[in-house]
């Protein structure tokens, strides 16, 4: 099973990633770094969709004069393309709730709004 | 087959994402985030997508960042 | 204690994420189901079917277009529920005190270095929104290449140069641009072809296909530039 993970040393880094994520969003207290934990997160999954379209000496999926195959797969890609800008949404609509957050409650950490309901 | 570079590059994600898990000032953490978004874009245009990358270096060391400090500088600077 | 609980609970989640990838078959191997099923098709089939040399454009806005007209109507919602957060008190602000605070005073060095590459990046953005179809770039890459240029010259110049681009009776147009500019050639290819975003393939309507893409391009482009910038001046009013 060792030999297999060295094989797939960019989906272990994608995982060790995701599980850095998972614990900066159950461990730490404010807000802020709450989502920065959850777009670590995002990324880490971003980092493990597009290695699984790599493919030995392959080039990029764009049909120029010097094009070879073969070709690293495009469809993972638009996938992502996709996940990026979603994720920038969410952030986007995440951080003006935290704004509102501050300036009706004075605080944004998280045990002192669950102490003062 | 993974070169050195790409071994490199996954190693220094990991203590970037390290680093801003224990940072406690958070326009450091913020910072920190848009190096770690240049890292990624760096390791996918070595992977042959160049989409992708552009895509990330865009808006992830972009966009995020930039919402992320006007979301600091309206709220704290620390978290306690 | 609560420490070793979350440490218990990493570990907990870690084991079978490490098994499963070990199951995987190995990176970079080019008999993958990933390699040979779809994409395989799209490789081979992709240029003279959707007649654009980036394969990802491709994918993107022809053979999984409409994955990319809910994406758009993803991020329009966004900046409506972020509208439906942030207005009320940015107003209720403005009532109260109508005094507007001074932009702190930005060095020499960085006034001058914006104002000089300020038309560089714009025409660097134009350029990569248009050039979707024939290399590396599209619609959202431009968008947000423009917007970050925005909020820069927001940030250096002050809010207030900035303001009648925001505020002018157009805004509300080009905000919702990209999911326009979608329903919109829907319907038209809905027209020409008889399915909804339907790029028509004979020889003679080659021209509509183009013209869609590059509608649709554009669209997403100044779109999510105006996006991008009208949540900034928004966040940055509080």
């Amino acid at each position: 099973m060792l030999a297999a993970l060295w094989n797939n040393v960019d989906y272990v880094a994608s995982v060790v990633l995701f599980l850095i994520g998972l614990y900066i969003i159950i461990a730490k207290n404010n807000l802020i770094k709450k989502f920065l934990g959850l777009n670590i997160m995002e990324t880490a999954i971003f980092s493990f969709i597009v290695a699984l379209g790599v493919i030995d000496r392959g080039t990029p999926p764009v049909m120029g004069p010097d094009a070879q195959p073969p070709y690293t797969s495009p469809v993972p890609q638009a996938l992502i393309l996709t996940g990026i800008v979603v994720a920038v949404s969410t952030t986007a609509l995440a951080l003006s709730l935290v704004i509102r957050i501050y300036q009706q409650r004075g605080t944004i950490e998280a045990d002192e709004l669950r102490e003062m309901e | 087959m993974s070169t050195a570079f790409d071994i490199v590059l996954l190693l220094l994600l990991i203590a970037i994402a390290l680093a801003v898990a224990r940072t406690k000032d958070l326009l450091a953490a913020s910072i920190i985030f848009s190096a770690y978004s240049l890292v990624l874009c760096l390791l996918w245009q070595h992977r042959g997508s160049p989409d992708v990358a552009m895509t990330e270096a865009a808006v992830g060391a972009g966009i995020t960042t930039v919402l992320f400090l006007v979301a600091i500088s309206k709220t704290v600077r620390r978290e306690k | 204690m609560k420490k070793a609980l979350v440490i218990a609970l990493l570990i907990i989640a870690a084991i079978p994420l490490l098994i499963g990838v070990a199951a995987l078959p190995p990176h970079g191997d080019a008999d993958t189901p990933v390699q040979t099923h779809v994409s395989a098709r799209y490789l081979e089939k992709g240029v003279e079917e959707a007649r654009t040399v980036n394969i990802v454009t491709a994918v993107i806005l022809n053979y999984r277009g409409i994955d990319t007209n809910g994406e758009v109507t993803v991020i329009f919602t966004a900046l409506a529920a972020s509208f439906a957060v942030l207005l009320p008190a940015a107003m209720a602000r403005r009532a109260a005190s109508a005094e507007s605070d001074e932009a702190p005073p930005v060095s020499m060095v960085v006034l001058f270095v914006t104002r000089l590459l300020a038309p560089f990046i714009a025409l660097f953005a134009l350029y990569v929104m248009l050039h979707g179809h024939s290399s590396p770039g599209g619609g959202f890459q431009g968008g947000a290449i423009l917007g970050g240029l925005f909020v820069a010259l927001s940030i250096v110049l002050g809010a207030e140069k900035v303001e009648p681009l925001l505020k002018s009776p157009f805004a509300p147009w080009l905000r919702i641009a990209a999911p326009l500019a979608f329903v919109a050639m829907g319907v038209f290819g809905a027209l020409l072809t008889g399915f909804y975003l339907g790029f028509p393939q004979q020889e003679a309507l080659r021209w509509a296909s183009e013209a869609m893409v590059l509608i649709i391009e554009i669209g997403i482009g100044v779109g999510g530039a105006m996006i991008f910038a009208t949540l900034f001046a928004e966040m940055e009013a509080q």
